[in-house]
């Protein structure tokens, strides 16, 4: 082979070529991240020198202190003798509660809506049509305050609360209903039935129906649940709401801050949800629904057997990033006193200055409560597109 | 939405590259030729903006004082409103020269947010609205009760402690503006508003019906209110200190913004002398000229004239004197003598 010796002259100098480019993409992206990094630790520092020269304190110590303020309303046990660590959880198990709810609700409403507005009945369509424009141009700050004003304004005091005996009272208190005594009895036997049911329904979908296995899964499990926390309040008895004076006591209790959030949260967000499933459906081939329709299927039949479940599939996406959104935009509960994680996070810059802490603390927070949103969305983003078509 | 206040003034305090503040103060205010004050949003009496905007309260005086004492002139003053949680962050920032809104001196505030208070312009004690149809006379009655509350203030605590050892159970509802609590409280969200004495009158003023309101008799705390500064810059300290001290020495030697200048004249006490920089002059210790606390009576009138037009019985908050008035007639302002 004499044309061998040819061929490696050229190699080689394509291969210090590479080399040599290799070499200096390293370097300066080396460069690049050293002075990052210098940067960070500069900032860092001076950050340091500077709140040092100035006598404020700081650092992460404060965490282990006594907080000292109370929090309207909790989900896990605090009080002011309880560390700010404690009180951060709490805060942040209300950003998680109002964030879960407000997710469910609207992604509910989103999917109604956006369905409801291929609808051919021009009513039905139009009341849609306005439900997106208004909720979604409006300012959220401003819808909240508006929702807020009205839960107190129009809601009666405590001591005229409209009532369904030993069920539910309804007062500028918020809403107050009845729940099983033994609430933690409940709250097991309901998850336990949910996991029952929405596991024999999606196997009876899967091998029966030709529907959504999931969307049947869910429902039947949340008529598991239900069935199961009655179940328990009957056999163990109830703890009712009773007015006492002005006071309310017994029963669970949703606050007007809590409902006006969610609601703000759930509409707005429900109008870009109605807005994604839309254009799903509309993303769906035409001559898929004219064959549907061909087959005899009904129009409830053609959406949901059809076009749905594809249009879900475009949806996923964008859908997750609205679900971030709903979780960010929870930190505006402090306009109208939710005790979120940002509420709590004002209390205490205010109560020990530790402002830079507190934030960093914060932003830590939503970031992997987003990040976990982001995994979720797509370990299902993943499981649909991997269903055959 | 605070936090997006808040996060750049904490950037600033990240972004400073050296504590460049220290002795400076006073060179900065006479350059720019105005005083930057942090005042209160919305505090009738204290801090209070009319519909054009122009700024009346005891602690808008305050800031006229320090801005007569050092640039000449009571009007050189720019007003910065700020709500409870912005404050202590604006001032260390440098963001403020001077923060005169209606703030409790605590020690954890002066001992760890890198500001420093320069005295008392008033003695205040929180304690509890409730509307008049509850028929609550007693703050003891009060187990169970949902309680508006500001975030970000002593209240917050005080409320907590308060209940904590009468043992009674109570439902915080927490907003970051006082223009929130009142409109939630007025609305009826809340059976109790707690806050400091004269914010409690102030907000009552701003009732539908004041009337329909009572303010509980019992004082649950300690606030001494005051004005404060950045640390690490004496001078400026001082200034502002003294300023508070020459209100009250004026009122006490019976100097008024009418008087003034008749006294000055005429008056051969060797005190009013002083005081006024006929004989000596007492500003040069402090970096200011002879004539500064002539200038604070004469533009902006000693302690008590400015109690009485801004909080006292013939405004509408109609707070009486009480403990602050002067020691000689048995409150407790007391100014150290100016010499």
């Amino acid at each position: 082979m004499t044309v061998r010796p040819a061929a490696p002259r050229g190699d080689a100098a394509w291969r210090a070529a590479r080399r040599a480019r290799r070499a200096r993409e390293w370097l300066v992206q080396g460069a690049l991240a050293v002075a990052l990094v210098a940067l960070v630790a500069l900032v860092a520092r001076n950050v340091g020198a500077n709140l040092e020269a100035r006598g404020i304190r700081s650092g992460f110590g404060f965490l282990a202190d006594p907080a000292g303020f109370n929090i309207g309303e909790l989900l896990i046990d605090y009080s002011a003798r309880d560390s700010y660590l404690r009180a951060f959880a709490a805060g942040m198990a209300n950003t998680l509660r109002v964030s879960l709810a407000g997710i469910v609700l609207a992604t509910l409403l989103g999917v109604l809506v956006g369905l409801l507005r291929l609808a051919h009945h021009p009513l039905v369509r139009g009341v849609c049509g306005a439900w997106v424009e208004v909720f979604r141009n409006v300012p959220l700050v401003i819808q909240l305050l508006a929702i807020y004003l009205l839960v107190t304004e129009l809601l009666p005091d405590s001591s005229a609360a409209l009532a369904i005996p030993g069920v539910a009272l309804l007062s500028k208190e918020g809403l107050q209903v009845a729940v099983p005594e033994d609430g933690r009895l409940a709250l097991v036997a309901a998850a336990a039935a949910f996991a029952a049911g929405a596991a024999f329904a999606y196997f009876a979908a899967r091998r029966w129906l030709d529907i959504g296995a999931g969307l049947v899964a869910t429902v039947a499990g949340a008529l598991a649940a239900a069935a199961a926390w009655i179940a328990v309040g009957l056999a163990g008895g109830w703890s009712q709401p009773t007015l006492d004076g002005f006071l309310i006591s017994g029963g669970a209790s949703l606050t007007p801050e809590f409902l006006a959030l969610w609601l703000g949260l759930s509409l707005f967000t429900s109008a870009s949800i109605a807005e994604l499933v839309r254009a799903g459906a509309l993303a769906v081939p035409i001559g898929q629904w004219h064959a549907a329709q061909a087959l005899g299927m009904s129009g409830g039949q053609v959406i949901g057997g059809v076009v749905f479940p594809q249009a879900l599939r475009l949806a996923i996406p964008p859908l997750a990033s609205q679900y971030m959104n709903l979780v960010k935009n929870s930190s505006l509960a402090v306009v109208i006193g939710y005790p979120d994680l940002v509420s709590i996070g004002n209390t205490s810059i205010n109560q020990n200055g530790q402002a830079l802490e507190v934030i960093v603390i914060i932003m830590a927070v939503y970031l992997s409560l987003n990040l976990v949103v982001a995994v979720v969305m797509g370990a299902v983003n993943a499981r649909v597109t991997r269903a055959p078509r | 939405m605070q936090i997006k206040l808040v996060v750049p003034a904490a950037l600033a305090i990240a972004a400073a590259v050296s504590p460049a503040y220290a002795g400076k103060t006073l060179d900065a205010v006479k350059a720019r030729g105005q005083l930057v004050c942090g005042v209160n949003t919305s505090g009738p009496g204290f801090s209070n903006a009319d519909s054009q905007g122009k700024w009346t309260g005891l602690d808008v005086d305050f800031c006229r004082a320090v801005a007569a004492a050092v640039l000449s002139d009571a009007s050189k003053v720019k007003f910065v409103p700020l709500n409870s949680q912005q404050r202590f962050t604006s001032l260390q920032a440098g963001e403020i020269d001077v923060l005169s809104r209606n703030s409790t001196w605590t020690l954890t505030r002066d001992a760890s947010l890198g500001v420093e208070f320069t005295g008392i312009n008033y003695f205040d004690g929180q304690g509890f609205m409730v509307p008049k149809k509850l028929n609550i006379a007693s703050a003891k009655k009060m187990n169970g009760a949902t309680v508006c509350v500001q975030a970000g203030t002593t209240s917050e605590k005080n409320v907590a402690d308060y209940f904590g050892a009468s043992n009674m159970k109570y439902k915080p509802v927490v907003f970051d503006t006082a223009e929130a609590i009142t409109s939630a409280f007025f609305a009826g969200r809340c059976q109790v508003y707690t806050t400091d004495m004269s914010d409690l009158a102030g907000a009552r003023t701003k009732a539908p019906k004041a009337d329909d309101y009572v303010i509980l008799p019992e004082v649950i705390s300690k606030e001494p209110l005051g004005p404060s500064v950045r640390r690490g810059d004496d001078e400026w300290f001082q200034i502002v200190r003294w300023t508070l001290f020459a209100m009250i020495e004026a009122e006490e030697d019976g100097l008024t913004q009418a008087n003034v200048d008749q006294q000055k004249a005429s008056n051969k006490d060797p005190n009013v002398q002083r005081f006024l920089g006929v004989s000596e002059d007492t500003g040069k210790l402090l970096g200011l000229d002879k004539e500064w606390a002539y200038r604070i009576v004469k533009q902006v009138g000693n302690y008590g004239e400015s109690f009485e037009r801004n909080l006292g019985p013939k405004t509408p908050i109609g707070l009486p004197r009480g403990v602050n008035n002067l020691w000689t007639k048995g409150g407790l302002m007391y100014a150290p003598p100016i010499r």
